[in-house]
């Protein structure tokens, strides 16, 4: 088992190893080179990009027996925690191809996607009303990117100045999402494609890199 | 920005929101903050990434298949079936639909899962002191409701036998141990008195949680609140 990938220091490697084309620059090669084919981020990534068949039984060895005991622990019943095996896993067949590593590490994904699917199960067994799904109460990464942009647009404008100021602390790859969204004021798409990375990737950087400014700005005032 | 927060959840119940322990209400209250808090929102991605440690660590014997305690049944037989199902290319697209609540004199914004909540209708009681209470059932371990106090109202003194958590969403109101504002956390229990009154006026969400929701691992540190019964003591008037 592989250690887990620092979420922050990660995401330089993403495009890289997502599309699997060779590297556009030599700093890209290394980090790319870095990749342990047999990671669990690895066989994440193949299975999300090709539907890898070899790679997700891979995973499933790995990762099966740990839900289960998850399962056993969470809801403390031998056939929830087995229905949980097979919807998470599910979950993991269906979801891989929005898998990349700016959402941190594979193992952090499968648990946080079981630990949703367990919420559902329980519930479900309880009967209790359906009102609100695991999904709505554990977001899935980057959905509140776009609210976020649209309600920091005005302060920020006006805050550029200070901000730039923080610039420098930036991970360059998130300051120059932040700046083609603000100083450019292109949309996200257009970001992405200046930027040539994927639209996921562009908006988990966007959220990385506001919520590093928020937090610097937020400690001064 | 979110720098005026002042009141956040524990820890311990951010390491219960990350493990998946606590009740649905619960979750809900700390999901509505952290979709306001960045420093909650960082809190919990960090927190996440321990149980994933955690995990992993307490299930190693499990997947070296060397735990006797448990028997993991074989379950090689899913593979084919999971493999044939189609896989998602892009995330669902949200349902934008009911997400505000219509004021005296404007509209607040409800935070994503408090919009899902209030989405089959609120019905509003009148309560004495000028509140306005509407409850929603998300289980069975608490009381889940939205409050809107009107400008100058008051509640009449009270206790809690549960612990009871309390977000703003808009307006503020005070008591005895501070002033309270949009995205606040606020959490009482059996130890405090309080006699919350309002001059802006103010929307809120509350939860009030029994000690059902604390069964097992990590979310054990709660069992302090263990010795409070579940039963809303407010004597009105």
């Amino acid at each position: 088992m592989t250690t887990l990938a620092p979420t922050m220091g990660s995401f330089q490697m993403a495009s890289v190893a997502k599309d699997n084309t060779p590297a556009r620059t030599s700093k890209m090669a290394d980090a790319a080179s870095a990749v342990d084919q047999d990671s669990d981020e690895s066989l994440l990534i193949a299975v999300g990009n090709h539907q890898d068949t070899a790679a997700f039984n891979l995973l499933f060895g790995r990762f099966a027996s740990r839900i289960y005991a998850m399962g056993v622990k969470l809801t403390r019943n031998e056939q929830l925690a087995n229905d949980l095996v097979q919807e998470a896993m599910l979950t993991v067949w269906q979801k891989a191809p929005l898998y990349d590593l700016d959402r941190g590490s594979a193992q952090s994904w499968i648990f946080t996607l079981t630990r949703n699917r367990c919420f559902d199960i329980l519930r479900k067994m309880k009967r209790q009303p359906s009102t609100v799904s695991a999904d709505d109460i554990w977001p899935p990464e980057g959905e509140l990117d776009s609210q976020f942009v649209h309600e920091e647009q005005g302060s920020l404008e006006a805050e550029v100045e200070k901000i730039e100021r923080y610039y420098d602390q930036l991970p360059a790859a998130q300051r120059a999402v932040v700046e083609q969204i603000y100083i450019y004021d292109r949309t996200h798409e257009e970001a992405a494609a200046a930027l040539n990375i994927p639209l996921g990737t562009l908006k988990s950087r966007l959220r990385l890199g506001m919520g590093k400014l928020r937090q610097l700005l937020g400690t001064e005032e | 920005m979110n720098a005026e927060v002042k009141f956040h959840p524990a820890e311990e119940l951010l390491i219960g929101f990350a493990n998946g322990t606590l009740s649905a209400g619960m979750n809900v209250v700390i999901s509505a903050h952290i979709e306001q808090c960045a420093i909650c929102r960082e809190k919990t991605s960090r927190l996440e990434a321990q149980a994933t440690v955690d995990w992993l660590k307490s299930t190693e014997s499990v997947a070296a298949d060397k735990d006797d305690s448990l028997s993991v049944p074989n379950f090689s037989h899913m593979v084919a079936d999971i493999t044939s199902q189609p896989q998602l290319r892009e995330q669902a697209l949200e349902d934008d639909s009911v997400s505000e609540i219509h004021m005296l004199d404007h509209s607040v914004k409800l935070p994503k899962v408090l919009a899902k909540v209030a989405s089959k209708g609120l019905v509003w009681k009148k309560l004495a002191g000028g509140i306005n209470q509407a409850s929603v059932t998300l289980d069975d371990q608490t009381q889940c409701e939205f409050l809107y106090m009107k400008p100058g109202s008051q509640v009449p003194v009270h206790k809690h036998q549960g612990t009871e958590v309390t977000l703003v969403l808009d307006g503020s109101f005070s008591d005895e141990m501070g002033k309270y504002e949009k995205s606040d956390f606020v959490v009482r229990d059996k130890s405090h008195t309080h006699q919350p009154v309002s001059e802006e006026g103010c929307l809120c969400f509350a939860v009030l949680d029994s000690p059902l929701m604390f069964t097992s691992g990590l979310a054990r540190l709660l069992n302090p609140f263990l010795r409070y019964r579940f039963n809303r003591a407010t004597s009105m008037g």
